[in-house]
């Protein structure tokens, strides 16, 4: 029976390079893992869910500061929950897309639920993430 | 009609991904994304009534 340090430092560079292969695209750590049918369901689940979420009006969170005081740190956690979608989320910043909402957009009926649906996005491809990183560890099969 | 379709899309894309990750065959991962889902459901539709009744 090992614990919980010995499997913490028996993870392997490759479980490393999985985790974060699936944390830049979806569904990838699985694909390179040989789990396709693992990658196709995680995948799917993670992309349907973030371009669901643009197509009913949500938007990205970052960090922009210009709030005042403390108020600014309220970016940081959906900024967090973004960031999970990994390349995604990076292309978007890149190329500044999905950040701003216009007046039409906020009020559109499932405006808040498309914000939603962007953070779980990326807190359920966090959850993908350490899946593909226990199974390059060998923790799970 | 709109909001119960968005919530049963959350519920099932939730319950994919929980069932794929927390179980290793594939009836044990049907079996847990089927109860995440219908957890969900339920507890939203439970939330939604309480709501309903709330006058604020």
């Amino acid at each position: 029976m090992t614990t919980v340090d010995e499997q913490t430092e028996g993870a392997p560079t490759r479980a490393w390079l999985m985790g974060a292969a699936a944390w830049l695209v979806p569904g990838l750590g699985h694909l390179l893992q040989g789990k396709w049918w693992r990658a196709l369901l995680l995948s799917g689940a993670v992309w349907i869910c973030f371009i669901a979420g643009f197509q009913m009006g949500g938007h990205l969170f970052k960090y922009t500061g210009s709030e005042p005081g403390l108020s600014a740190l309220l970016q940081v956690p959906p900024m967090i929950a973004n960031l999970g979608n990994g390349l995604a989320y990076i292309v978007c910043w890149l190329w500044d897309y999905g950040f701003a909402h216009g007046e039409q957009q906020a009020a559109l009926p499932t405006f808040e639920f498309g914000w939603t649906f962007l953070l779980v996005a990326g807190l359920l491809n966090y959850l993908a993430m350490l899946d593909a990183f226990d199974i390059a560890a060998r923790r799970k099969s | 009609m709109r909001h119960f379709l968005v919530m049963t899309a959350f519920a099932a894309l939730a319950g994919i991904v929980f069932g794929t990750v927390a179980k290793n065959s594939a009836r044990e991962q049907f079996m847990y994304g089927l109860k995440v889902f219908a957890e969900f459901m339920i507890i939203g539709l439970v939330l939604a009534w309480i709501l309903y009744f709330i006058p604020f």
